[in-house]
């Protein structure tokens, strides 16, 4: 057992874990944070997805320990408001089916636009073909993040 | 139907309507027959319309559906309905598939639909009643919509809230008129679902994040192999590492559960690991020393079973029904020729992406269980068997669900789920299973070998029909009535044998989207095969055999309707330009098929380059009748699709020496975004006022219609799924 210290969504928290936990764990089971999900475990369905310093991960296979004064952001910390432009375009397009996998495929989403603001439809398609979803909304989510990507712009598409 | 109707109203705690819907329906035919539907609406004093949902919501919808249906009728602010969770009430929602909290078979609007709008138009009457009172006016003077009541001609308003208190003391009217559909404004048009706001900012709870004081969780190792049995365990190093409490055997409750009321499920034997985090009882099991007794399929494997599968087909049964002369595939008089094939619909694995779990706090004299289930009614009816609890004291907290697609259905979670906090001393627990679990001790999706056999005449007409299903599942009698293939096709001869393959079984069979439709929809490919034979175009073949119109009776609850499915059919071709040319290399291919009431039609377009399979687009067109939530319903098409797709292309579960072969998704794969075709949905315009089920009605369709697809870009006739394992890169 070891102190650890996070910084979750912009808040400290110092939990006495397993330096081995995976964040995941850490912020479901200890932080109390369970809109992260749990999927597989081993890095295969993206459900788990966080963002370090901005970056998406899987956050199943992160050792708690190994993540140092990386900035952790989970989908209740994406917007204040649930207003992120991706959140509202899930909202627009009715992306969800059962929803367990949509926290992830949205962090996914978010960290994608974040460096690529005018992807392509490939591009898109190449983003987000590690995150898994069962009920087959692929067609939904990718209309959402186009949607996003339009209504974000800030300049012109190239 | 005789339906007499009770409804109750009452005021709520702190203000407002409580209205409790209930009818008694007695079949005119059975008079001792008595169902107890029930449903309810609360308004509350600040205008919110809390639809109390009883079935269970998986993401196929249901819940939007349902409160579009009560609010249209109630002529509520849709802003303002919001999905209320309440507990589990065995007396108030009977286990009659009616009013009851089982959800399945694609049936939840259908049965409810008629309730719904009456418990609707009862709420808006009294809100009426009490706005004419107050104002000392007429009803007739009163219009209700949009969450107010207003007087016509006049400025006058008041709002739902501001009368549901009034009108909770209002006696209940009887036989209110519902709407006319040409004056719908919510039903029928297309609502985002209710959950999603909840859903894309992570607040909605599923059963998996419910966190209790003083929970522990639980994780179980499970025999790997079906039938074996615990012999021995060593839990020394599991208690060593930190967070374990407390490792025992599930052998008390382990087994086949077939004293269940119906739907017989099994519980293999395991070690529990009770810990008090989830990466604890993960080391915990990763730490135990077990051995395993494997029993009878010790030296199974899935070659084995489908080879015993074939050899069944091999010879007739008694048919479960048959039209014109039962042998008619063997009248030489009349034959010129005969076709035959088989087909495999293997396993499959259900991996709801939530991974199945269940809270159970037990006390001395009664439980309370926290679960995402389809049916929460068999929880209560097994944990009373097993437990001897008083139904009252079984509280069953209801959860949407990441996924039921039929797993969700089965009780078992919850058995073990008890059992646990029980012996760890009447603690609240949570159970989980791991993905690993998930793939490697689970109950699967039923197998299937087809076997088809056709008879054409002198002049090349389609003469007989013998269809043989060989299938690991039943519910209850093995078709007690008449059954013959779901299909519509004019052929003067027909036949149908059906076998189970219970006993053999590698797996425990079960229930799984689409169910027994999969196998069965394998008819889509055989006719195919008999259009290629006649060298006739597969869509006009079709039509040539649906023309007649008629219904079939076929033994299932519905007939089927040959002018509905040249309706999707029809529509699907012009949507998918059947037809135009397409380059060398590509090939479309059509399926259709009903599904309890509901009609769809597939037609894919599929290239294939040395050896490399692309799936291009998917055309759908259905007839549901009346379509509640286009855009859910839509949602759900396309999802049924993808369904389809993962098992034509990696599905399976393949078991070697008793054991599954995979065990995470790095083996077992699902289709993703980079494979998924352009799928379109069209929508017949329907006769049909009542709106039939959607959540399956696409998934037998996505395998028959690729296939067939593939045949007409290679001439490659495929008969066994997956793709993955038959040559083809994917």
């Amino acid at each position: 057992m070891a102190k650890i210290q996070l910084l979750i969504n912009e808040k400290r928290y110092t939990p006495e874990v397993d330096p081995d936990m995976p964040l995941l764990w850490v912020l479901r089971d200890i932080v109390g944070l369970t809109g992260t999900k749990y999927g597989c475990g081993i890095a295969q369905c993206g459900a788990c997805t966080v963002h370090l310093d901005g970056k998406a991960v899987r956050s199943c296979s992160i050792p708690v320990s190994t993540i140092g004064e990386r900035k952790i952001t989970t989908i209740e910390g994406l917007s204040r408001k649930g207003d992120h432009p991706l959140q509202l375009a899930w909202v627009e397009e009715d992306v969800p089916q059962c929803g367990y996998c949509q926290a992830g495929q949205i962090m996914q989403a978010a960290a994608f636009l974040k460096q690529n603001a005018h992807p392509s439809d490939e591009e898109i398609t190449k983003a987000m073909t590690g995150n898994l979803c069962r009920c087959g909304t692929y067609q939904r989510i990718h209309q959402a993040i186009k949607r996003a990507a339009t209504t974000t712009t800030t300049q012109p598409p190239r | 139907m005789n339906r007499r109707d009770f409804i109750r109203a009452s005021a709520l705690a702190g203000g407002g309507l409580m209205l409790a819907f209930q009818a008694t329906a007695q079949l005119d035919n059975t008079a001792a027959s008595e169902e107890m539907l029930g449903d309810f609406i609360r308004i509350t004093p600040n205008g919110d319309i809390l639809f109390q949902f009883v079935k269970h919501e998986m993401g196929q919808g249901v819940s939007t559906a349902m409160a579009q249906i009560i609010a249209e009728e109630l002529g509520a602010d849709w802003q303002r309905v919001k999905i209320d969770f309440p507990l589990a009430n065995m007396a108030r929602y009977q286990n009659d598939r009616n009013g009851g909290h089982d959800t399945g078979g694609s049936c939840t609007i259908i049965y409810q639909w008629d309730l719904l709008r009456k418990a609707g138009a009862t709420a808006r009457q009294m809100l009426v009643t009490a706005a004419a009172r107050q104002w000392k006016t007429t009803e007739a003077n009163c219009i209700a919509e949009n969450n107010f009541v207003t007087w016509k001609g006049t400025s006058r308003k008041l709002s739902y809230g501001e009368l549901a208190t009034a009108a909770a003391n209002i006696p209940v009217p009887i036989d209110i008129p519902l709407k006319e559909s040409c004056s719908y404004q919510i039903i029928g048009k297309p609502k985002n679902a209710k959950l999603v706001p909840d859903i894309v900012t992570g607040t909605i709870q599923y059963g998996l994040d419910v966190q209790l004081p003083g929970m522990l969780i639980a994780l179980i190792a499970r025999c790997p192999v079906f039938k074996g049995k615990l012999k021995s365990y060593d839990a020394t190093q599991a208690l060593k590492v930190p967070g374990v409490k407390k490792v025992f055997t599930t052998q008390p409750i382990a087994g086949l559960q077939t004293d269940a009321p119906y739907m017989p499920h099994d519980i293999r034997e395991g070690v529990v690991v009770v810990a008090d985090t989830f990466w604890a009882a993960r080391k915990g099991k990763e730490a135990l020393e077990i051995e395993w007794d494997e029993g009878p399929n010790a030296k199974y494997s899935t070659e084995d079973f489908e080879h015993l599968a074939e050899r069944r087909a091999m010879h007739r049964t008694d048919p479960t029904g048959y039209i014109g002369d039962e042998n008619a595939v063997s009248n030489l008089t009349h034959v010129r020729k005969t076709l035959r094939a088989s087909y495999i619909y293997p396993h499959q694995l259900h991996a709801c992406m939530e991974p199945l779990n269940c809270t159970v706090h037990m006390q001395p004299d009664g439980c309370e269980v926290w679960m995402g289930s389809q049916a929460p009614n068999l929880i209560v009816s097994e944990l009373k068997r097993i437990y001897h609890f008083p139904e009252e004291k079984i509280k069953v907290h209801l959860f949407p669900s990441g996924g039921g697609f039929g797993r969700r259905y089965y009780p078992d979670m919850a058995v073990e789920a008890a059992f646990i906090s029980k012996e760890a001393g009447n603690v609240p627990v949570k159970m989980i299973w791991t993905r690993e679990d998930d793939h490697q001790a689970n109950l699967a999706h039923l197998f299937q070998y087809m076997e088809y056999q056709v008879a054409l005449d002198k002049d090349s007409n389609l003469y007989a029909w013998y269809e043989k299903e060989i299938r690991t599942y039943t519910w209850a009698a093995k078709y007690a009535d008449p059954q013959l293939p779901s299909m519509a096709y004019d052929i003067p001869n027909i036949r149908f044998d059906f076998e189970d393959m219970i006993a053999d079984e590698l797996v425990h069979s079960s229930a799984w989207r689409g169910v027994v439709s999969h196998g069965r929809c394998y008819s889509e490919c055989f006719l195919d095969e008999i259009a290629a034979e006649l060298k006739k175009d597969p869509y006009e073949f079709r039509v040539s055999l649906l023309r007649h119109g008629r219904d079939i009776y076929t033994g299932d609850q519905y007939p089927v309707s040959a002018k509905r499915l040249l309706g999707v059919l029809t529509l699907a071709a012009e949507k998918a330009g059947w037809g135009k040319p397409l380059e060398a290399g590509r090939g479309r291919g059509i399926a259709i098929c009903p599904y309890g009431n509901s009609y769809c039609a597939a037609i894919a377009e599929v290239t294939v380059r040395d050896q490399k399979l692309t799936i291009d687009r998917i055309t759908l067109a259905a007839d549901c009748g009346n379509v509640i939530n286009p855009s859910g319903a839509a949602n759900q098409l396309a999802g049924g699709v993808v369904w389809s797709l993962t098992a034509l292309l990696y599905g399976g579960l393949p078991i070697r020496n008793g054991r599954a072969i995979y065990t995470n998704f790095h083996q077992n794969k699902l289709l993703r975004m980079n494979e998924c075709p352009k799928i379109d949905v069209h929508f017949v315009d329907s006769d049909d006022e009542k709106p039939w089920g959607v959540g399956e009605i696409s998934t037998p369709l996505g395998v028959p219609s690729v296939l067939n697809a593939i045949y007409a870009a290679t001439r490659k006739r495929i008969r066994k799924i997956p793709l993955a394992a038959n040559a083809f890169q994917v």
